[in-house]
């Protein structure tokens, strides 16, 4: 099974590390041990373009540790396409809700100790 | 399985407080003993719901509390359950008396924050997320709330005054609670200038960090019939979870364990949504209340927000709504939530809710749930 440290690699790279199953072929993210769908173990990695809209997000201006430095900043849910799948992530530089509508185009710009890096595309 | 009841239930005022973590469990479960009219040596077990004991120097509660209400021999388990901690609680004191291990039981859950400063307790309570994908790339806990409410905004059309309404709501009901956190009257422009938490939840959308405790006595019917106090009777309990994290949801304004948890509790007490008189549910930020209240099947799918704006939820409307005052008014102290609740449905249901009671209310209903709504339980309760 895929570890945290595959996923942030995939990540540096632009993927998305997911798992096919392999009896039927439901996809999900990289670091489910058996099929949510039927429950099936074996689940093989397979790694998805990361690219996408903003399915939904937040502004966060009150920050946790490690973050207070970076706001007023977006944590966003991205809609991965081509898939059901959606992957929540970091972005910078976002201020106001007029700057990033749900449905903005957006894709996976690495991994660091922020986390998943997202950007619009 | 033996009928389930609650027999008395105590708390302490929830906000900001003086005595320690313990000192606050002790005062809350004495007064539950005092209420049900009980010895404690008539306690079987105890069952201690805390999340952050860490912040005030004692984790392993159990052992502590029951040493210091003078039954050291008697079992304790510790739950942890984010946010919903008090009601998972509740569930094991069901549980446990149901399958007739014990005649009676304490629940008590608490929990002192308010000490720590802002920076602790938002960085800590985002542990209770799902850390790697969601508090590790900067999400606090209003900001993962914030986020099902944009998507609810952006899927139904809803506003933040929509939103803004349930918290003055709740004020107005906390109002009435002589143990509630914030009692004060808002407006609707007070919540939408607050200032900005996690946009677009403000300040006023938000419940606040609480200390405080809640207990009840949980016992057969028996035991509560031959102690002749006021008792209620628990005639539902399910529970059920969802994904951890946001991102894994089919529907990112539909918590699926409180779905799972109440259709359950509904289907052992034999009833439907609409023979429910009042409900305390799991209002940790404005939009919670909304989701919860087309969850739990008051409401359809996105009419959540129109019940809010016709006061269906309001104290005399269709389906009372946190007639407590909510986490939102009453404050939140994680741990002793779900308890408190049930303190506040046997309030209710036994006349003894003062001026907030809910005119002529039969049947109660408690939702409490962790983090985002991954773990819930809900339970229901009948006046006897």
């Amino acid at each position: 099974m895929a570890t945290r440290e595959d996923f942030s690699r995939a990540a540096e790279s632009g993927k998305v590390l997911a798992a096919r199953c392999p009896k039927c072929s439901a996809l999900h993210l990289a670091m489910t041990r058996f099929c949510p769908a039927c429950g099936s173990r074996g689940l093989v990695a397979e790694e998805v373009e990361g690219r996408g809209t903003v399915a939904t997000y937040t502004i966060i201006t009150v920050a946790p540790e490690g973050f207070e430095g970076h706001t007023p900043y977006a944590w966003v849910v991205m809609a991965i396409d081509g898939t059901p799948l959606r992957v929540s992530g970091f972005m910078a530089g976002v201020a106001s809700p007029a700057d990033l509508p749900v449905g903005t185009r957006v894709r996976v710009a690495g991994h660091d100790e922020r986390g998943v890096l997202i950007e619009r595309s | 399985m033996e009928k389930v009841c609650v027999l008395g239930a105590g708390s302490t005022p929830y906000g900001k407080l003086g005595e320690s973590l313990v000192e606050m469990i002790v005062g809350a479960s004495a007064g539950a003993i005092e209420d049900a009219g009980i010895e404690p040596r008539e306690i079987g077990a105890a069952y201690i719901s805390n999340v952050f004991g860490i912040a005030d120097k004692q984790v392993h509660l159990g052992p502590v509390i029951m040493s210091r209400l003078g039954i050291p021999e008697r079992p304790s388990l510790s739950i942890e359950s984010a946010c919903g901690s008090g009601s998972v609680s509740f569930r094991e004191a069901y549980a446990n008396v149901a399958a007739g291990f014990y005649d009676a039981v304490l629940v008590t859950g608490a929990e002192k924050v308010t000490h720590t400063g802002t920076a602790w307790t938002t960085t800590y309570f985002a542990y209770c997320s799902d850390f790697f994908y969601e508090g590790s790339a900067g999400a606090s806990f209003p900001g993962l709330f914030a986020s099902m409410a944009r998507a609810y905004m952006s899927e139904y059309g809803a506003t933040e005054e929509d939103f803004a309404r349930v918290a003055v709501k709740n004020h107005d009901n906390g109002m009435l609670n002589p143990k509630a956190h914030l009692r004060k009257k808002i407006t609707v422009d007070d919540v939408l200038s607050s200032a900005v938490v996690a946009s677009p939840l403000k300040l006023y959308d938000c419940c606040p960090f609480s200390d405080g405790a809640s207990s009840a006595i949980v016992c057969s019917e028996r035991f509560a019939k031959e102690h002749g106090g006021k008792y209620v009777e628990v005639i539902g309990s399910g529970r059920g979870g969802s994904p951890a994290a946001l991102q894994d949801r089919k529907h990112m304004t539909t918590i699926d364990s409180t779905r799972i948890a109440s259709e359950a509790a509904y289907k052992m007490a034999g009833i439907s949504p609409s023979d429910v008189d009042f409900a305390e549910v799991h209002d940790c930020f404005t939009i919670a209340e909304v989701v919860n209240g087309e969850d739990l099947g008051f409401f359809e799918k996105g009419k959540g927000v129109e019940a809010a704006r016709e006061g269906k939820t309001a104290r005399g409307g269709e389906i009372p709504l946190n007639p407590s005052g909510g986490l939102k008014s009453k404050g939140h102290p994680i741990g002793a939530t779900g308890v408190g609740q049930v303190a506040e449905a046997y309030e209710q249901l036994t006349g003894a809710a003062g001026e907030r009671a809910v005119k002529g209310a039969e049947v109660g209903l408690t939702h409490n749930f962790g983090a985002t709504g991954a773990s819930c339980a809900v339970h229901i309760f009948r006046g006897a």
